[in-house]
């Protein structure tokens, strides 16, 4: 187990320089003339060429990305050219939004969508209907949709709720909870709406596996069957899709964050990606490599402990 | 993919069989597939047409904007006052072509690299999986930008690259499925026999892995159009093309003035990839599950068996199980089927007895109705079954799992799906025995070790501890036949026990089962096709054939002296040394009609 | 000013658990204990750095927070003292003569004085920043003594009081400056408030607080929170739910859900307009638009009411000038100068011999222009023969493309309208910024030597005469003037500032 993790996380930096060349190029390619976007629409060309000088754009981009590497190896990822930001700071005030969103969907998700799967594999017929037809509604509404109805009703008629806005887990728990927790609902109706159709797949698939029908036939309780031996079977799928749910969640949640005013990862992908932020891109393109790095070994190492047989392969 | 590598395993044969029909014909009696793929089809027709059907979606008259509904105008302008019809219907156009594109780029790249890494593994396995996460984790915004400055702001180029980063969720399924597909004994028998391996891909693996393309087609359909939606909302979309996501985003702009915008975009994009969800679905259903209809309610399924009726037929009926006039039926109303029909059985203490009959005769829907773990579906429609004296047609669930295990145990047909995969041997032994007989779970451990003793197995601890892949087939229908034997049970149903397994395997397990019997006084009923196996163990033999049982009596008889002139083909078939099971032939029902799914 | 308006108790319902201790806790940077409000601003455009040098337009509060500027401008775009107490031109208005204040340090104990101001002033004019070609023309800065100094000027600029209240009379302490990337994120001026770098998320939100002994006016926020959005729904439901004080909203539609919102004050601001700018008028790229007739049918071709009626939902006003209102060049009759008449334009364009119509490209930025405009002005365009073709491009994309390749014949803009006629006169109708391909003409070249050398109010006839010259020769294709909602909660009053899309820090006051 030890060995798979050590080579999983060799590939994964492997991975991680390979992605961040590749996006280095990619990032020089659309020609953003960002010293100009800096000064303004009004600047003279001489001063746009002495920008361009003054942030190194002038260079071949070999050089730019040796020169990024050795101050990323040193532990310095720059400072954003349009915030003049410390990328490290910026992206570790972000970087809690983000995650508070994508645990909070996840921890709902996980339990809505398996309470909802399950009883709809057990129990088939209406209660699955039912179920697949929340099922379709959540994932063919709008997402934005369902934001825009959330704010509207929770924040600015009933005042439940901030409109916008986000509080630190370390300033305030209850103000973090508060500022959360409709983003988190916002987010959670489409994923709670897919992931409950896997579970409920997974669940009729393992239901009618021939060990369920042998360990009937030797007199085991149904809940105990359901609960011991389905379950478990049947959490391997549900469980690497909620973790694609959750990596898609580090830069999807963006309509959301905008809506909410979170200054989280996903608006600040967008933002910076279309202003030609290089150092900010390419430090949020390191986070999100690691993220995903480490959110798919934790899925594969807890697919491996619920299925002795995903181990061995 | 589970579901797929199994779907000839979760209905026994005898069940499985009589139900299938042509997927084409399943699908036309699925009432959610045809619907759903109805509604895509009329939205498919209707972008088609939209030239024919509406004006110049460009054509802009500031004006009108936001004006409502007119004649030539059914569903009134946009905010730059273009008639919102005739751009929902040129914007499904682009967006369902879209999609198109994006399915096309992701199934071509991803299904063959997918084949390939999961039929030969080694090198470009490793390669091909490693590029698929480096697409996984690749800024798809900062590919989008790039795209677009190399290739031009159009949705066509940014509907490619997205089909590019759609790509390793299709590699990903084909190369899993395939991956395990390869070790299946049907492809390695392909292989011996001498098949290339561009032939076995097509014949055997292509077909294990269309049914879950085509719903993960379905499924990815409907994200690209989301995704596109998504992209016109981050502003990186199609410019003056319309399509459904830049409506949408124009809406979204427009919403304190007219919410209303939303709805005719929305209903398009919501329709059609609900429609999407559903058709895969339905899809699921028609190629993977043989078209099992959804069970009825629980109340409605007790109160069609609670009323066994006792033939007359019956004569004297045995202590340990007695089986009268059984019927099994699978659908309901109009559309039921009975795949066993009048089944009279007896077994009597320590007596073994067979029921022979050929794939699909309906002899393990016999067994599973005496053990009550019918599939989903099916139910006992009419007769009596007497386990031990005890009617349990009818018998409520509670009561009926307190005969399973303890007085009538299970010996299953497919000894390695037979046991859960997530559990030890051991664990799996000992959970019905602390349930069951309440040991502690020391006694209990050391009880399954005795066991497995029982059913000679060499070094008992290891497969204690083993999971059920770290153990051989042989090895694992020892291990259900000592789970059988766990609470001491009085009668086994043991269904083709050995068919799975090896020749000399074989031989050993039927000793095995032979010792048992006599050691305990067992009765058996052995559920089997195989009259040799009948030769060897059997008192008494039951001869099934579509349903019905066509001929009983003591072993020695039937076999040297047959009745029933079907018992005969197969005694013939046997000594000709023809295969031991013939190409399956659909049987009818009793009207004659092909048996529907 | 903070008043949380949520949660009370009693907003009942399962949630309303966590959600009434959230109100506890909720007020986070509040004025517990302390007697003056503190104001929320929310805004969408944010400073690229707090170094003055970088400093422009929309992000100048950000700076007037932490800087005092030489010269102060009032709300209504007049000129007061401020760390200079007076000035003076020579007659030729090539040297200005400041006095300063001598009761002035900056934090560490630097003295604010001429020296200051001649090292902040250098260090601007040779910056790489946005408006440092606002200072090309400074020959030298003469100090006299520590509170007097001397600005020489190669050229009389009419706008020199205005670059002294705006970014180039930031003053920040001439000893940070060994250090600029320090001052970017930590500035060091003598203004009223400091910078609060432990609440501060840049590119969020910056967090000011009162700075001690101000030597000043003292404002009457004890705190300043500006946070940066980058939708205006986002902002319009915290203005709606109370969370922000106050903010500027551009969106009409924005401003009309606001509408019944009873407790929103909104104050109209009237800063940017939109339209073409047109600056091929040599023909370069587009040979028909050298007649000025192609010109004029253009401007005659767009249905100004409609667009102003339906995209703005009639908030603003039709122009055919692209001087503002505040400014001495403007002329209340040149707003109607072009009325919509297709035939007219038809007629204009078969005499430029152009009847067959043209084709005109143009660079579209789906942030600037809507579906709408685009749209309205492809179909205008096309009433009268003339093919507009929109090429999508990116932001920065564009400006290259604009600026630095000349692709493209003209734009269409969300332009500011400087209240200083001046300001005007260079970025559009001198060569060089927005005169893209340097085109001038001949009353041009004898008006704006005398305008240059005079106060505004000096050269009305000059400025007038330009303006109408402009109008008539169609040098541009102005659509309307925008006008946006200041708006304010119950708490908060603020004045719209001349000149600006978004109010001065000054401007702002609690209510009662």
């Amino acid at each position: 187990m030890l060995r798979f993790a050590v080579r999983r996380l060799a590939a994964g930096l492997f991975l991680l320089f390979v992605v961040s060349f590749v996006s280095f190029v990619l990032l020089s390619v659309p020609n953003l003339d960002v010293a100009r976007q800096l000064l303004g629409q009004s600047a003279p060309q001489h001063a746009v060429d002495a920008k361009t000088a003054e942030l190194g754009l002038d260079q071949p981009i070999l050089a730019r990305y040796a020169q990024w590497l050795g101050d990323a190896l040193a532990g310095d990822l720059g400072t954003s050219w349009f915030t003049s930001e410390n990328v490290l700071t910026a992206i570790g005030h972000r970087l809690p939004v983000t995650l508070s969103l994508m645990l909070g969907v996840t921890l709902v998700t996980a339990v809505l969508a398996f309470l909802l799967g399950v009883w709809a594999g057990v129990r088939r017929g209406a209660v699955d209907r039912i179920v697949q037809v929340l099922g379709v509604v959540g994932y063919a509404l709008p997402g934005f949709l369902v934001t825009l109805v959330i704010v509207l009703v929770f924040a600015v008629q009933l005042r439940w709720f901030p409109a916008i806005g986000y509080i630190p887990l370390t300033t305030s728990v209850p103000g973090w909870l508060s500022t959360v927790t409709l983003p988190i609902l916002s987010l959670s109706v489409a994923a709670v709406a897919g992931v409950s159709q896997q579970v409920r797949s997974s669940v009729i698939d393992v239901l009618r596996q021939d060990y369920v029908r042998t360990l009937r036939a030797r007199g085991l309780p149904p809940g105990r069957v359901l609960f011991r031996h389905v379950l478990r079977n049947a959490a391997a799928p549900a469980l690497t899709v909620l973790g694609m749910q959750f990596v898609g969640l580090l830069g999807g949640a963006v309509l959301v964050e905008q809506i909410f005013g979170l200054p989280g990862i996903g608006s600040m992908t967008v933002t910076y990606t279309t202003r030609g932020d290089t150092p900010v891109i390419m430090g949020l393109v390191m986070t999100t490599v690691v993220c995903v790095v480490v959110i798919n070994l934790g899925v594969d190492l807890l697919v491996g402990w619920l299925n002795p047989k995903a181990r061995a392969a | 993919m589970s579901e797929a590598l199994t779907s000839d395993n979760h209905l026994p044969a005898g069940a499985a069989a009589p139900r299938r029909a042509k997927p084409v014909r399943r699908f036309l009696r699925n009432p959610q597939a045809v619907i759903s793929a109805l509604v895509l089809g009329v939205v498919g027709g209707a972008v088609l047409l939209a030239p024919l059907l509406s004006t110049d979606p460009g054509a802009a008259e500031l004006s009108k904007a936001f004006a409502g509904a007119e004649p030539g105008h059914p569903l009134g302008f946009d905010s730059a006052g273009r008639d919102v019809w005739s751009r929902l219907l040129h914007g499904g156009r682009n967006t369902l072509g879209g999609a198109l594109i994006a399915l096309a780029v992701a199934l071509s790249i991803g299904v063959p690299s997918g084949l390939v890494a999961g039929y030969y593994g080694k090198w470009f396995d490793a390669v091909a999986n490693w590029a698929g996460n480096f697409v996984m984790a690749l800024p798809a915004m900062v590919v989008l930008l790039a795209s677009r400055a190399i290739l031009g702001p159009t949705m066509w180029v940014l509907m490619v690259v997205l089909g590019v980063l759609v790509a390793p969720s299709f590699f990903r399924l084909v190369r899993g499925i395939v991956a395990t597909v390869r070790g299946e004994l049907y492809v390695d028998a392909a292989r011996v026999s001498g098949l290339r391996d561009r032939r076995i891909i097509a014949r055997h693996v292509l077909i294990v892995v269309r049914a879950p393309i085509i719903i993960q087609i379905a499924l990815v359909a409907g994200i690209a159009i989301s995704l596109q939606a998504g992209l016109e909302f981050l502003g990186i979309g199609s410019g003056d093309l319309p399509t459904w996501g830049a409506m949408l985003n124009e809406a979204f702009q427009n919403v304190q003035r007219s919410p209303l915008f939303m709805l005719w975009p929305g209903l398009a994009l919501g329709i059609t990839s609900a429609a999407l969800v559903l058709l895969a679905s339905a899809l699921r259903d028609v190629l993977e599950d043989g078209g099992t209809p959804p069970p009825r309610p629980r109340a409605a399924r007790r109160a069609r068996v609670s009323a066994p009726t006792t033939s007359d037929s019956a004569g004297a009926r045995a202590a340990l199980l007695s089986v009268r006039d059984l019927a099994v039926s699978y659908g309901s109303g109009a559309s039921a089927v009975d795949v066993v029909r009048g089944v009279d059985i007896d077994v009597a203490e320590g007596e073994v007895v067979g029921l022979v009959g050929q794939s699909g005769s309906g002899k393990s829907q016999t067994a599973f109705s005496v053990l009550g773990i019918l599939p989903e579906g099916g139910r006992v429609s009419r007769g009596s079954i007497l386990i031990a004296g005890t009617e349990v047609v009818g018998l409520p669930e509670k009561r009926y799992r307190a005969l399973r295990g303890g007085v009538v145990a299970y010996v299953p047909q497919e000894p390695m799906t037979n046991l859960d995969p997530a559990f030890t041997v051991g664990g799996q032994l000992v959970e019905p025995m602390r349930l069951r007989l309440g040991l502690s779970r020391k006694a209990a451990a050391e009880r399954a070790l005795e066991l497995l003793r029982q059913v000679e197995i060499a070094d008992p601890r290891r497969v204690f501890d083993a999971y059920p892949h770290e153990i051989s087939g042989g090895m694992a229908q020892r291990v259900l036949i000592a789970g059988a034997m766990s609470c001491d049970p009085k009668l086994l149903i043991a269904d083709e026990p050995t068919t799975a397994l090896d020749v000399t395997v074989q031989a050993e397990v039927l000793e095995l089962l032979r010792r048992l019997q006599a050691e305990r006084g067992l009765g058996v009923l052995l559920v089997t096709h195989d009259l040799g196996v009948v030769a060897d163990l059997c008192d008494r033999v039951a001869v099934m054939n579509a349903g019905r049982i066509v001929e009983t009596g003591r072993t020695a008889q039937v076999l040297t002296r047959p009745q029933d002139p079907y018992t005969r083909t197969l005694i013939e078939a046997v000594l000709d040394d023809a295969p031991a099971r013939p190409a399956w032939v659909a049987p009818r029902a009793a009207d004659g009609a092909e048996v529907p799914a | 000013m903070r008043i949380r308006r949520f949660p009370t108790a009693g907003s009942a319902g399962v949630v309303a658990a966590a959600l009434v201790l959230a109100g506890c806790a909720g007020a986070g940077g509040g004025a517990a204990g302390q007697s003056d409000p503190t104001l929320d601003i929310a805004t969408m455009t944010f400073p690229q750095s707090l170094d003055p040098v970088t400093a422009i337009g929309g992000a100048l509060p950000f700076f007037q927070a932490a800087y005092d500027s030489l010269v102060k401008r009032e709300p209504d775009g007049a000129y007061s003292p401020m760390l200079a107490t007076g000035w003076t031109w020579d007659t030729d208005r090539t040297k200005l003569s400041l006095t300063l204040r001598d009761d002035v340090r900056f934090d560490d104990g630097t003295p604010f004085d001429a020296a200051a101001v001649k090292a902040n002033l250098e260090r601007f004019k040779a910056s790489s920043g946005a408006n440092a070609k606002w200072l090309s023309g400074l020959e030298r800065v003469e100090v006299i003594d520590a509170t007097r100094v001397v600005l020489h000027l190669d050229a009389p600029d009419p706008a020199y009081l205005y670059y002294l209240s705006d970014a180039a009379g930031l003053m920040a302490n001439p000893a940070a400056f060994a250090d600029a990337e320090r001052l970017k994120t930590t500035p060091d001026g003598t203004g009223p408030y400091e910078l609060d770098a432990a609440q501060t998320v840049v590119g969020t939100k910056w967090v000011y607080r009162r700075a001690d002994d101000y030597w000043g006016e003292r404002l009457p926020f004890d705190g300043v929170t500006m946070t940066v959005f980058d939708n205006e729904t986002a902002i319009v439901n915290g203005l709606k739910t109370g969370q922000i004080d106050t903010a500027v909203v551009q969106d009409a539609n924005q401003q009309a859900s606001l509408e019944g919102a009873t407790t929103l004050t909104t104050t109209p601001v009237d800063f940017d307009y939109q339209g073409i700018l047109l600056f091929d008028r040599a023909g370069v790229v587009t040979p028909e638009l050298a007649d000025v007739r192609v010109r004029q049918a253009l401007n005659h071709a767009i249905d100004r009411k409609t667009m102003l009626e339906q995209i703005r939902r009639g908030k603003g006003a039709v122009t055919s000038q692209v001087f503002g209102a505040d400014t001495v060049a403007y002329d209340e009759s040149l707003d109607s100068y072009y009325a919509h008449d297709p035939e007219k334009a038809k007629q204009l364009l078969a005499e430029a011999g152009h009847a067959d119509g043209f084709e005109l490209k143009m660079p579209r930025m789906t942030s600037i222009v809507s579906d709408a405009i685009a749209a309205s002005l492809q179909s205008d365009l096309a009433d009268v023969g003339i093919t507009l073709t929109w090429v999508d491009v990116d932001q920065g994309d564009a400006l290259r493309r604009i600026f630095q390749d000349r692709e493209f014949s003209g734009f269409v803009m969300n332009n500011g309208q400087p209240a200083t006629d001046w300001l005007a006169i260079k970025d559009l109708v001198l060569p060089g910024t927005f005169n893209v391909f340097g085109y001038t003409d001949e009353t041009v070249r004898s008006l704006v030597p005398k305008i240059q050398a005079a106060q505004a109010e000096d050269a009305l006839d000059e400025l007038r005469a330009l303006n109408r010259h402009l109008v008539e020769d169609a040098w541009f294709v102005p659509f309307y003037r925008m006008t946006y909602a200041l708006v304010t909660d119950g708490g908060v009053t603020a004045l719209p500032q001349s000149g600006m899309a978004v109010p001065s820090l000054y401007n702002y006051q609690p209510t009662g």
